[in-house]
Protein backbone atom coordinates (compact mmCIF):
# COMPACT_ATOMS: atom_id res chain seq x y z
CA UNK A 1 0.00 0.00 0.00
CA UNK A 2 1.50 3.42 -0.54
CA UNK A 3 3.60 4.82 -3.17
CA UNK A 4 5.30 7.69 -1.20
CA UNK A 5 8.42 7.07 -0.84
CA UNK A 6 11.13 7.72 1.69
CA UNK A 7 13.29 10.36 0.04
CA UNK A 8 14.71 11.68 3.07
CA UNK A 9 14.27 14.86 4.64
CA UNK A 10 12.56 17.37 2.39
CA UNK A 11 14.12 21.19 3.17
CA UNK A 12 12.86 22.77 -0.12
CA UNK A 13 9.59 22.86 -2.56
CA UNK A 14 8.09 25.04 -5.27
CA UNK A 15 4.72 24.09 -5.35
CA UNK A 16 3.88 24.85 -8.97
CA UNK A 17 6.36 24.89 -10.98
CA UNK A 18 5.47 27.48 -13.64
CA UNK A 19 7.63 25.71 -16.63
CA UNK A 20 5.86 22.51 -16.41
CA UNK A 21 2.53 22.26 -15.77
CA UNK A 22 2.38 23.40 -12.50
CA UNK A 23 4.00 20.20 -11.22
CA UNK A 24 5.13 20.20 -7.56
CA UNK A 25 8.97 19.98 -7.16
CA UNK A 26 10.57 19.18 -3.94
CA UNK A 27 14.49 18.84 -2.78
CA UNK A 28 15.51 16.63 -0.61
CA UNK A 29 18.19 15.55 1.96
CA UNK A 30 19.74 12.48 2.20
CA UNK A 31 22.74 11.80 4.11
CA UNK A 32 25.29 8.99 2.92
CA UNK A 33 28.29 8.30 4.49
CA UNK A 34 30.10 10.41 2.03
CA UNK A 35 28.57 13.58 3.02
CA UNK A 36 24.96 14.79 2.80
CA UNK A 37 23.52 14.22 -0.80
CA UNK A 38 20.27 16.01 -2.84
CA UNK A 39 17.24 14.78 -4.36
CA UNK A 40 15.30 16.61 -6.54
CA UNK A 41 11.59 14.97 -6.68
CA UNK A 42 8.52 15.43 -8.18
CA UNK A 43 5.37 13.18 -7.48
CA UNK A 44 4.14 13.63 -10.63
CA UNK A 45 3.06 10.90 -13.16
CA UNK A 46 2.67 13.67 -16.29
CA UNK A 47 4.32 12.74 -19.38
CA UNK A 48 7.78 14.88 -19.18
CA UNK A 49 7.72 15.26 -15.65
CA UNK A 50 11.11 13.20 -15.83
CA UNK A 51 12.87 15.22 -18.13
CA UNK A 52 12.12 18.30 -16.26
CA UNK A 53 13.32 16.99 -13.23
CA UNK A 54 16.55 15.94 -15.06
CA UNK A 55 16.22 19.91 -16.56
CA UNK A 56 16.31 21.38 -13.25
CA UNK A 57 18.85 18.23 -12.00
CA UNK A 58 21.30 20.31 -14.87
CA UNK A 59 20.80 23.48 -14.23
CA UNK A 60 21.70 23.13 -10.03
CA UNK A 61 25.29 21.46 -11.47
CA UNK A 62 25.95 24.05 -13.53
CA UNK A 63 24.61 27.42 -11.46
CA UNK A 64 25.56 25.60 -7.74
CA UNK A 65 28.99 23.94 -9.72
CA UNK A 66 27.33 20.57 -8.19
CA UNK A 67 28.26 16.78 -8.76
CA UNK A 68 26.13 14.32 -9.90
CA UNK A 69 25.93 11.11 -8.61
CA UNK A 70 26.01 7.47 -10.38
CA UNK A 71 22.53 7.29 -8.82
CA UNK A 72 21.26 10.74 -10.04
CA UNK A 73 22.22 12.59 -6.88
CA UNK A 74 23.68 16.36 -6.24
CA UNK A 75 26.83 16.78 -3.98
CA UNK A 76 28.74 19.54 -3.73
CA UNK A 77 32.58 18.77 -4.01
CA UNK A 78 33.26 19.35 -0.73
CA UNK A 79 30.72 17.59 0.63
CA UNK A 80 29.97 19.40 2.35
CA UNK A 81 25.98 20.52 3.17
CA UNK A 82 25.93 24.14 2.06
CA UNK A 83 22.32 23.60 2.73
CA UNK A 84 20.86 26.84 2.73
CA UNK A 85 22.89 27.67 -0.54
CA UNK A 86 21.31 24.58 -1.96
CA UNK A 87 18.29 25.83 -1.86
CA UNK A 88 18.84 28.79 -3.47
CA UNK A 89 20.37 26.42 -6.34
CA UNK A 90 17.46 24.72 -6.30
CA UNK A 91 14.78 27.49 -6.45
CA UNK A 92 16.87 29.71 -9.00
CA UNK A 93 17.11 26.42 -11.17
CA UNK A 94 13.60 26.18 -10.79
CA UNK A 95 13.13 29.61 -12.49
CA UNK A 96 14.69 28.71 -15.60
CA UNK A 97 12.57 26.98 -18.57
CA UNK A 98 13.93 23.37 -19.54
CA UNK A 99 15.06 24.68 -23.00
CA UNK A 100 16.81 27.86 -21.61
CA UNK A 101 20.45 27.44 -21.91
CA UNK A 102 22.51 27.87 -18.79
CA UNK A 103 25.96 28.92 -18.02
CA UNK A 104 27.48 29.58 -14.63
CA UNK A 105 26.64 33.40 -13.40
CA UNK A 106 30.16 36.08 -13.31
CA UNK A 107 31.77 36.89 -10.34
CA UNK A 108 30.52 40.14 -11.20
CA UNK A 109 26.94 42.25 -10.86
CA UNK A 110 26.29 45.53 -11.46
CA UNK A 111 24.67 46.75 -8.06
CA UNK A 112 21.79 49.06 -9.32
CA UNK A 113 21.08 50.39 -5.76
CA UNK A 114 24.64 52.29 -6.18
CA UNK A 115 26.05 51.85 -9.55
CA UNK A 116 28.74 50.10 -8.81
CA UNK A 117 29.83 47.36 -10.34
CA UNK A 118 30.68 44.41 -8.14
CA UNK A 119 33.71 41.95 -7.92
CA UNK A 120 34.22 39.11 -6.20
CA UNK A 121 37.81 37.37 -6.64
CA UNK A 122 38.79 33.85 -4.63
CA UNK A 123 41.59 34.08 -2.59
CA UNK A 124 41.67 30.48 -2.27
CA UNK A 125 40.41 27.70 0.54
CA UNK A 126 36.88 29.07 -0.04
CA UNK A 127 37.94 32.87 0.76
CA UNK A 128 36.36 35.48 -1.69
CA UNK A 129 36.77 39.05 -0.93
CA UNK A 130 34.02 41.51 -2.36
CA UNK A 131 35.64 44.84 -4.76
CA UNK A 132 33.68 47.47 -6.47
CA UNK A 133 34.35 49.55 -9.62
CA UNK A 134 33.52 52.54 -9.65
CA UNK A 135 32.65 55.62 -6.77
CA UNK A 136 29.66 56.19 -4.97
CA UNK A 137 29.75 57.61 -1.50
CA UNK A 138 28.18 54.46 -0.35
CA UNK A 139 31.11 52.29 -1.80
CA UNK A 140 31.84 50.04 1.41
CA UNK A 141 28.50 50.47 3.06
CA UNK A 142 27.54 48.56 -0.19
CA UNK A 143 30.09 46.09 0.03
CA UNK A 144 29.57 45.42 3.83
CA UNK A 145 26.23 44.72 2.51
CA UNK A 146 26.77 42.45 -0.30
CA UNK A 147 28.96 40.58 1.63
CA UNK A 148 26.23 40.31 4.13
CA UNK A 149 23.90 39.24 1.77
CA UNK A 150 26.56 36.30 0.78
CA UNK A 151 26.81 35.38 4.54
CA UNK A 152 22.88 34.96 4.44
CA UNK A 153 22.20 33.12 1.56
CA UNK A 154 25.46 30.94 1.58
CA UNK A 155 25.74 30.34 5.71
CA UNK A 156 28.96 31.77 4.74
CA UNK A 157 31.37 32.91 7.32
CA UNK A 158 31.99 36.30 7.99
CA UNK A 159 36.10 37.22 7.90
CA UNK A 160 35.92 40.71 7.41
CA UNK A 161 33.29 43.60 5.92
CA UNK A 162 34.58 42.63 2.29
CA UNK A 163 35.76 39.19 2.94
CA UNK A 164 33.42 35.81 3.45
CA UNK A 165 34.54 32.51 3.33
CA UNK A 166 33.09 28.98 2.89
CA UNK A 167 33.49 27.09 6.43
CA UNK A 168 34.76 23.85 4.16
CA UNK A 169 37.38 25.65 2.88
CA UNK A 170 37.27 24.66 -0.69
CA UNK A 171 36.18 27.48 -3.76
CA UNK A 172 32.78 27.43 -4.92
CA UNK A 173 33.35 30.20 -7.65
CA UNK A 174 29.33 28.91 -9.25
CA UNK A 175 28.07 29.08 -6.12
CA UNK A 176 29.26 32.27 -5.66
CA UNK A 177 28.36 33.81 -8.75
CA UNK A 178 24.80 32.74 -8.09
CA UNK A 179 24.34 33.91 -4.56
CA UNK A 180 26.11 37.04 -6.01
CA UNK A 181 22.88 37.55 -7.97
CA UNK A 182 21.14 38.10 -4.97
CA UNK A 183 23.46 39.11 -2.65
CA UNK A 184 22.73 43.09 -3.40
CA UNK A 185 19.10 42.54 -2.29
CA UNK A 186 18.43 40.03 0.49
CA UNK A 187 15.43 41.43 2.32
CA UNK A 188 13.53 41.04 -1.56
CA UNK A 189 14.74 37.32 -1.15
CA UNK A 190 13.19 36.82 2.48
CA UNK A 191 9.80 38.53 1.72
CA UNK A 192 9.70 36.01 -1.48
CA UNK A 193 10.37 33.13 0.79
CA UNK A 194 7.67 34.67 3.71
CA UNK A 195 5.07 35.13 0.82
CA UNK A 196 5.65 31.28 -0.38
CA UNK A 197 5.72 29.61 3.01
CA UNK A 198 2.57 31.28 3.66
CA UNK A 199 0.93 30.60 1.12
CA UNK A 200 -1.76 27.70 1.41
CA UNK A 201 -1.97 28.07 5.37
CA UNK A 202 -5.62 27.60 6.06
CA UNK A 203 -6.69 30.62 8.40
CA UNK A 204 -10.23 30.37 10.26
CA UNK A 205 -12.90 32.47 8.57
CA UNK A 206 -12.21 35.28 11.22
CA UNK A 207 -8.62 35.66 9.73
CA UNK A 208 -9.58 35.66 6.37
CA UNK A 209 -9.97 38.97 4.31
CA UNK B 1 -10.36 5.89 26.50
CA UNK B 2 -9.22 2.27 26.96
CA UNK B 3 -6.64 0.42 25.30
CA UNK B 4 -5.16 -3.49 24.58
CA UNK B 5 -8.67 -4.83 25.71
CA UNK B 6 -9.65 -5.50 22.25
CA UNK B 7 -8.69 -7.82 19.36
CA UNK B 8 -7.31 -5.86 16.52
CA UNK B 9 -10.15 -3.76 14.62
CA UNK B 10 -10.43 -2.35 10.97
CA UNK B 11 -9.13 1.37 10.78
CA UNK B 12 -13.47 2.41 11.07
CA UNK B 13 -14.50 0.21 13.80
CA UNK B 14 -11.64 1.67 15.76
CA UNK B 15 -12.87 5.18 14.79
CA UNK B 16 -16.38 4.47 15.28
CA UNK B 17 -15.44 3.52 18.63
CA UNK B 18 -13.36 5.78 19.72
CA UNK B 19 -16.23 8.25 18.72
CA UNK B 20 -18.09 6.47 21.16
CA UNK B 21 -15.23 6.62 23.77
CA UNK B 22 -15.25 2.89 23.80
CA UNK B 23 -12.35 0.55 24.15
CA UNK B 24 -9.84 0.18 20.86
CA UNK B 25 -6.86 -1.65 19.82
CA UNK B 26 -5.11 1.22 19.37
CA UNK B 27 -5.46 5.31 19.48
CA UNK B 28 -6.77 5.59 16.02
CA UNK B 29 -5.55 8.66 13.49
CA UNK B 30 -8.27 10.92 12.37
CA UNK B 31 -8.59 13.54 10.42
CA UNK B 32 -11.82 15.72 10.71
CA UNK B 33 -10.29 18.27 8.34
CA UNK B 34 -8.28 18.39 4.74
CA UNK B 35 -5.09 16.60 4.82
CA UNK B 36 -4.24 17.32 1.35
CA UNK B 37 -1.07 18.53 0.15
CA UNK B 38 0.48 19.67 -3.28
CA UNK B 39 3.07 16.66 -3.74
CA UNK B 40 -0.06 13.86 -2.93
CA UNK B 41 -1.97 16.09 -5.49
CA UNK B 42 0.94 15.08 -7.99
CA UNK B 43 0.83 11.52 -6.66
CA UNK B 44 -2.41 11.13 -7.57
CA UNK B 45 -3.08 13.54 -10.10
CA UNK B 46 -6.07 15.28 -8.36
CA UNK B 47 -4.52 19.43 -7.71
CA UNK B 48 -6.50 22.15 -6.46
CA UNK B 49 -8.84 23.95 -7.82
CA UNK B 50 -10.36 21.15 -9.60
CA UNK B 51 -10.61 18.53 -7.18
CA UNK B 52 -12.23 20.61 -5.26
CA UNK B 53 -14.83 20.93 -7.40
CA UNK B 54 -15.16 17.36 -9.68
CA UNK B 55 -16.35 14.39 -7.16
CA UNK B 56 -13.90 11.95 -8.76
CA UNK B 57 -10.55 14.24 -8.28
CA UNK B 58 -11.69 14.83 -4.61
CA UNK B 59 -12.19 11.38 -3.59
CA UNK B 60 -8.76 10.08 -5.31
CA UNK B 61 -7.15 13.13 -3.52
CA UNK B 62 -8.70 12.24 0.06
CA UNK B 63 -8.05 8.80 -0.15
CA UNK B 64 -4.55 9.16 0.07
CA UNK B 65 -5.06 9.76 3.87
CA UNK B 66 -5.28 6.38 4.48
CA UNK B 67 -3.88 4.49 1.26
CA UNK B 68 -0.13 6.77 1.53
CA UNK B 69 -0.06 8.78 5.23
CA UNK B 70 -1.87 5.77 7.09
CA UNK B 71 -4.25 7.58 8.57
CA UNK B 72 -7.60 5.62 9.68
CA UNK B 73 -10.05 8.28 8.27
CA UNK B 74 -10.89 9.35 4.62
CA UNK B 75 -12.09 12.99 4.69
CA UNK B 76 -13.07 14.48 1.49
CA UNK B 77 -14.01 18.10 1.75
CA UNK B 78 -11.11 19.51 2.07
CA UNK B 79 -12.49 23.22 2.25
CA UNK B 80 -14.65 25.39 3.99
CA UNK B 81 -16.50 26.97 0.97
CA UNK B 82 -18.86 24.04 -0.23
CA UNK B 83 -21.91 24.82 1.04
CA UNK B 84 -21.35 28.99 0.82
CA UNK B 85 -20.37 28.42 -2.80
CA UNK B 86 -23.71 26.58 -3.02
CA UNK B 87 -25.43 29.53 -1.59
CA UNK B 88 -24.62 32.16 -3.40
CA UNK B 89 -21.31 33.24 -2.35
CA UNK B 90 -18.48 34.98 -4.59
CA UNK B 91 -15.61 32.34 -4.30
CA UNK B 92 -11.89 33.39 -4.92
CA UNK B 93 -10.71 29.60 -6.01
CA UNK B 94 -7.25 30.21 -6.02
CA UNK B 95 -4.45 27.49 -7.63
CA UNK B 96 -2.92 24.02 -6.63
CA UNK B 97 -1.05 26.07 -3.95
CA UNK B 98 -3.86 28.40 -1.78
CA UNK B 99 -7.40 27.39 -0.48
CA UNK B 100 -10.22 28.54 -1.93
CA UNK B 101 -12.23 31.48 -0.16
CA UNK B 102 -15.54 33.15 0.46
CA UNK B 103 -15.10 36.92 -0.80
CA UNK B 104 -16.35 38.12 2.64
CA UNK B 105 -16.29 41.80 1.03
CA UNK B 106 -19.08 41.01 -1.08
CA UNK B 107 -21.29 39.90 1.23
CA UNK B 108 -24.49 38.37 0.17
CA UNK B 109 -26.99 39.01 2.81
CA UNK B 110 -27.34 42.37 4.64
CA UNK B 111 -30.30 41.42 6.74
CA UNK B 112 -32.27 38.55 8.07
CA UNK B 113 -34.34 38.47 5.62
CA UNK B 114 -32.10 38.36 3.23
CA UNK B 115 -31.08 34.64 4.38
CA UNK B 116 -32.67 32.06 1.47
CA UNK B 117 -31.50 28.21 1.48
CA UNK B 118 -31.50 28.37 -2.64
CA UNK B 119 -34.06 25.16 -3.64
CA UNK B 120 -30.65 23.79 -5.66
CA UNK B 121 -28.71 23.90 -2.59
CA UNK B 122 -27.57 20.25 -2.27
CA UNK B 123 -27.59 19.73 -5.87
CA UNK B 124 -25.61 22.60 -6.90
CA UNK B 125 -22.31 22.02 -8.49
CA UNK B 126 -19.61 22.22 -4.96
CA UNK B 127 -22.35 20.75 -2.86
CA UNK B 128 -23.25 17.70 -4.76
CA UNK B 129 -19.14 17.38 -5.71
CA UNK B 130 -19.01 16.27 -2.06
CA UNK B 131 -21.88 14.07 -2.42
CA UNK B 132 -20.55 12.22 -5.05
CA UNK B 133 -17.32 11.76 -3.52
CA UNK B 134 -18.79 10.20 -0.41
CA UNK B 135 -20.14 7.88 -2.91
CA UNK B 136 -17.32 7.14 -4.61
CA UNK B 137 -15.22 6.76 -1.24
CA UNK B 138 -17.64 4.62 0.67
CA UNK B 139 -17.99 2.19 -2.26
CA UNK B 140 -14.14 2.04 -2.65
CA UNK B 141 -13.47 1.99 0.99
CA UNK B 142 -16.92 1.73 2.69
CA UNK B 143 -15.89 -1.37 4.70
CA UNK B 144 -12.60 -0.35 5.82
CA UNK B 145 -12.13 2.95 6.82
CA UNK B 146 -14.09 5.47 8.22
CA UNK B 147 -15.35 8.65 6.10
CA UNK B 148 -15.78 11.76 7.32
CA UNK B 149 -17.58 14.73 5.87
CA UNK B 150 -18.08 18.49 6.65
CA UNK B 151 -21.01 20.37 7.19
CA UNK B 152 -20.27 23.96 8.15
CA UNK B 153 -22.41 25.36 11.57
CA UNK B 154 -24.43 28.46 10.96
CA UNK B 155 -21.95 30.58 12.60
CA UNK B 156 -19.05 30.16 9.81
CA UNK B 157 -21.99 30.35 7.34
CA UNK B 158 -23.00 33.80 8.94
CA UNK B 159 -19.50 35.01 8.20
CA UNK B 160 -19.12 33.68 4.96
CA UNK B 161 -22.72 35.08 4.01
CA UNK B 162 -22.66 38.30 6.24
CA UNK B 163 -18.70 38.86 6.27
CA UNK B 164 -17.54 39.06 9.29
CA UNK B 165 -17.63 42.24 10.71
CA UNK B 166 -21.51 42.86 10.01
CA UNK B 167 -21.99 39.28 11.65
CA UNK B 168 -20.10 40.18 14.53
CA UNK B 169 -21.78 43.85 15.32
CA UNK B 170 -25.30 42.08 14.44
CA UNK B 171 -24.39 39.95 17.35
CA UNK B 172 -23.45 42.34 19.84
CA UNK B 173 -26.27 44.85 18.74
CA UNK B 174 -29.44 42.30 18.31
CA UNK B 175 -28.99 39.47 19.77
CA UNK B 176 -32.64 38.50 18.71
CA UNK B 177 -31.67 38.68 15.43
CA UNK B 178 -28.52 36.94 15.42
CA UNK B 179 -30.33 33.98 16.69
CA UNK B 180 -32.85 34.46 14.23
CA UNK B 181 -30.25 34.47 11.43
CA UNK B 182 -28.58 31.47 13.06
CA UNK B 183 -32.41 29.22 13.65
CA UNK B 184 -32.89 30.24 9.71
CA UNK B 185 -28.63 29.01 8.60
CA UNK B 186 -29.13 26.17 10.41
CA UNK B 187 -31.28 23.84 7.95
CA UNK B 188 -28.47 24.13 5.54
CA UNK B 189 -26.49 22.59 8.27
CA UNK B 190 -28.34 20.11 8.82
CA UNK B 191 -29.44 19.61 5.25
CA UNK B 192 -26.21 19.09 3.85
CA UNK B 193 -25.41 16.62 7.17
CA UNK B 194 -28.21 13.99 6.57
CA UNK B 195 -27.32 14.20 2.60
CA UNK B 196 -23.56 13.34 3.34
CA UNK B 197 -25.39 10.48 5.77
CA UNK B 198 -27.27 9.31 2.68
CA UNK B 199 -24.10 9.33 0.21
CA UNK B 200 -22.18 6.90 3.01
CA UNK B 201 -20.47 9.45 5.63
CA UNK B 202 -20.02 7.46 8.62
CA UNK B 203 -19.62 10.81 11.14
CA UNK B 204 -19.63 14.62 10.10
CA UNK B 205 -17.30 17.09 10.96
CA UNK B 206 -19.20 20.47 12.25
CA UNK B 207 -17.00 23.31 11.86
CA UNK B 208 -18.24 26.49 13.67
CA UNK B 209 -15.96 29.13 13.72
CA UNK B 210 -16.91 30.70 16.82
CA UNK B 211 -12.80 30.93 17.39
CA UNK B 212 -11.12 31.83 20.74
CA UNK B 213 -9.39 35.05 19.48
CA UNK B 214 -13.29 36.83 19.02
CA UNK B 215 -15.72 35.07 20.44
CA UNK B 216 -15.67 34.28 24.22
CA UNK B 217 -17.02 30.75 25.66
CA UNK B 218 -20.36 33.00 27.08
CA UNK B 219 -20.87 33.50 23.89
CA UNK B 220 -20.64 30.02 22.99
CA UNK B 221 -23.24 29.55 25.75
CA UNK B 222 -25.43 32.17 24.48
CA UNK B 223 -25.49 31.79 20.62
CA UNK B 224 -24.41 28.18 20.03
CA UNK B 225 -24.48 25.51 22.54
CA UNK B 226 -28.15 24.68 22.25
CA UNK B 227 -28.37 24.94 18.46
CA UNK B 228 -25.57 22.06 18.69
CA UNK B 229 -27.08 20.53 21.33
CA UNK B 230 -30.21 20.68 18.51
CA UNK B 231 -27.86 19.48 15.54
CA UNK B 232 -27.18 15.92 17.75
CA UNK B 233 -30.71 15.08 17.69
CA UNK B 234 -31.07 16.27 14.00
CA UNK B 235 -27.96 14.60 12.17
CA UNK B 236 -27.85 11.14 13.66
CA UNK B 237 -24.19 10.23 13.18
CA UNK B 238 -21.35 11.16 14.97
CA UNK B 239 -20.46 14.53 14.72
CA UNK B 240 -17.03 16.13 15.36
CA UNK B 241 -17.39 19.91 16.23
CA UNK B 242 -14.16 21.81 15.03
CA UNK B 243 -13.20 25.15 16.39
CA UNK B 244 -9.96 26.59 15.94
CA UNK B 245 -8.23 28.31 18.96
CA UNK B 246 -8.14 28.58 22.55
CA UNK B 247 -11.24 27.19 23.42
CA UNK B 248 -10.91 25.97 27.08
CA UNK B 249 -12.89 28.22 28.08
CA UNK B 250 -15.92 26.90 26.16
CA UNK B 251 -14.78 23.05 26.15
CA UNK B 252 -17.38 22.50 29.47
CA UNK B 253 -19.86 24.06 27.14
CA UNK B 254 -19.40 21.92 24.34
CA UNK B 255 -19.23 18.75 26.15
CA UNK B 256 -22.77 19.09 27.00
CA UNK B 257 -23.95 19.40 23.63
CA UNK B 258 -23.65 15.27 23.05
CA UNK B 259 -21.37 15.80 20.17
CA UNK B 260 -19.29 12.98 19.85
CA UNK B 261 -15.91 14.71 19.46
CA UNK B 262 -14.09 18.14 19.56
CA UNK B 263 -11.99 18.71 17.17
CA UNK B 264 -9.48 20.96 19.31
CA UNK B 265 -6.86 23.44 18.33
CA UNK B 266 -2.79 23.41 19.58
CA UNK B 267 -3.41 26.36 21.57
CA UNK B 268 -4.92 24.20 24.27
CA UNK B 269 -3.14 22.01 26.42
CA UNK B 270 -4.26 18.04 25.97
CA UNK B 271 -4.11 17.39 29.85
CA UNK B 272 -6.19 20.90 30.60
CA UNK B 273 -8.61 19.97 27.36
CA UNK B 274 -9.08 16.12 28.78
CA UNK B 275 -9.97 17.86 32.43
CA UNK B 276 -12.30 21.12 30.74
CA UNK B 277 -14.51 17.82 29.03
CA UNK B 278 -14.37 15.66 31.78
CA UNK B 279 -15.16 12.27 29.24
CA UNK B 280 -18.46 13.83 28.28
CA UNK B 281 -16.80 14.36 24.71
CA UNK B 282 -13.94 12.20 22.76
CA UNK B 283 -11.43 15.05 21.94
CA UNK B 284 -9.61 14.63 18.36
CA UNK B 285 -6.63 16.45 16.92
CA UNK B 286 -4.05 19.22 18.19
CA UNK B 287 -1.33 18.52 16.44
CA UNK B 288 -0.07 21.64 15.57
CA UNK B 289 -0.20 23.36 11.93
CA UNK B 290 2.09 25.83 11.30
CA UNK B 291 4.75 25.36 13.50
CA UNK B 292 5.01 21.54 14.30
CA UNK B 293 3.66 19.85 11.06
CA UNK B 294 4.59 22.50 8.36
CA UNK B 295 7.74 24.05 9.67
CA UNK B 296 9.75 21.21 12.25
CA UNK B 297 11.17 17.99 12.03
CA UNK B 298 9.53 14.30 11.84
CA UNK B 299 10.64 13.93 15.75
CA UNK B 300 9.02 16.94 16.51
CA UNK B 301 5.70 15.36 15.41
CA UNK B 302 5.83 12.49 16.75
CA UNK B 303 6.63 14.87 20.60
CA UNK B 304 3.45 16.38 20.15
CA UNK B 305 1.98 13.01 19.31
CA UNK B 306 2.99 11.50 22.46
CA UNK B 307 1.83 14.26 24.42
CA UNK B 308 -1.34 13.62 22.83
CA UNK B 309 -1.40 9.74 23.98
CA UNK B 310 0.31 10.29 27.28
CA UNK B 311 -3.02 12.70 28.31
CA UNK B 312 -5.52 9.62 27.13
CA UNK B 313 -6.54 11.83 24.17
CA UNK B 314 -8.92 9.42 22.36
CA UNK B 315 -8.65 10.23 18.35
CA UNK B 316 -4.71 11.95 17.23
CA UNK B 317 -4.49 14.83 14.57
CA UNK B 318 -3.84 17.69 13.05
CA UNK B 319 -5.32 20.48 14.36
CA UNK B 320 -7.04 21.96 11.44
CA UNK B 321 -6.55 21.60 7.58
CA UNK B 322 -2.68 21.73 7.19
CA UNK B 323 -0.86 23.60 5.09
CA UNK B 324 -1.04 22.81 1.50
CA UNK B 325 2.71 22.35 1.16
CA UNK B 326 3.42 20.28 4.82
CA UNK B 327 6.02 17.33 4.10
CA UNK B 328 4.79 14.10 3.29
CA UNK B 329 7.23 12.42 6.14
CA UNK B 330 5.91 15.02 8.89
CA UNK B 331 2.11 13.57 8.45
CA UNK B 332 3.84 9.89 8.20
CA UNK B 333 5.28 10.57 11.64
CA UNK B 334 1.96 10.44 12.92
CA UNK B 335 0.84 7.15 12.41
CA UNK B 336 4.30 5.76 13.14
CA UNK B 337 4.07 7.57 16.74
CA UNK B 338 1.30 6.16 17.71
CA UNK B 339 2.08 3.08 16.70
CA UNK B 340 5.27 3.02 18.72
CA UNK B 341 4.01 4.42 21.78
CA UNK B 342 1.24 1.78 22.00
CA UNK B 343 4.20 -0.76 21.17
CA UNK B 344 5.95 0.65 24.52
CA UNK B 345 2.97 0.92 26.42
CA UNK B 346 2.02 -2.73 25.64
CA UNK B 347 5.79 -3.88 26.40
CA UNK B 348 5.25 -1.82 29.73
CA UNK B 349 1.98 -4.15 31.16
Amino acid sequence: MGETLNLGRRIEIVPMDVHFHDITVALYRQLRNEGPAFLVHTYSHLEGADERIASIVNGMQILGGMDLTSDGRLQFSCNQSHERACKRVFLEACKLESNESIEPRPLNVLDKKSGLNINISSAGSGIYDVGADGNAKSKEKRISAIAGGLIKLGQMVDERTDRVSFACGQSHDALVGLLLVRAPNVRAIMREEEMTSSRGVLTAPSQQE
Amino acid sequence: METQIVGPMASRERVMAALRREPVDRTPICNPTSVATVELMDLVDAPFPDANRKPDLMARLAATGYTELGFDTIMPVFTIIQESSALGCKIQWEQKDNWPTVKMREPIWEDVDDIDIPSDFLTHQDTKCVLDAIRILKKEYGDEVAIIGKTMGPWSLGYHCFGVEPFLLLSLDDPGKTKLALDRMKEATIDFGIAQIEAGADALTLPDHATGDLVSGDYYKRYLRDLHIEFVERIPIPLILHICGRTVDRMGYIAQTGMAAFHYDSKNKPAESMEAVANRIALVGNINNPETLFAKQPEDVQQEVRRNLDARVQLVGPECAIPLQTAIENLKAIPQAVQAWHREQAAMN
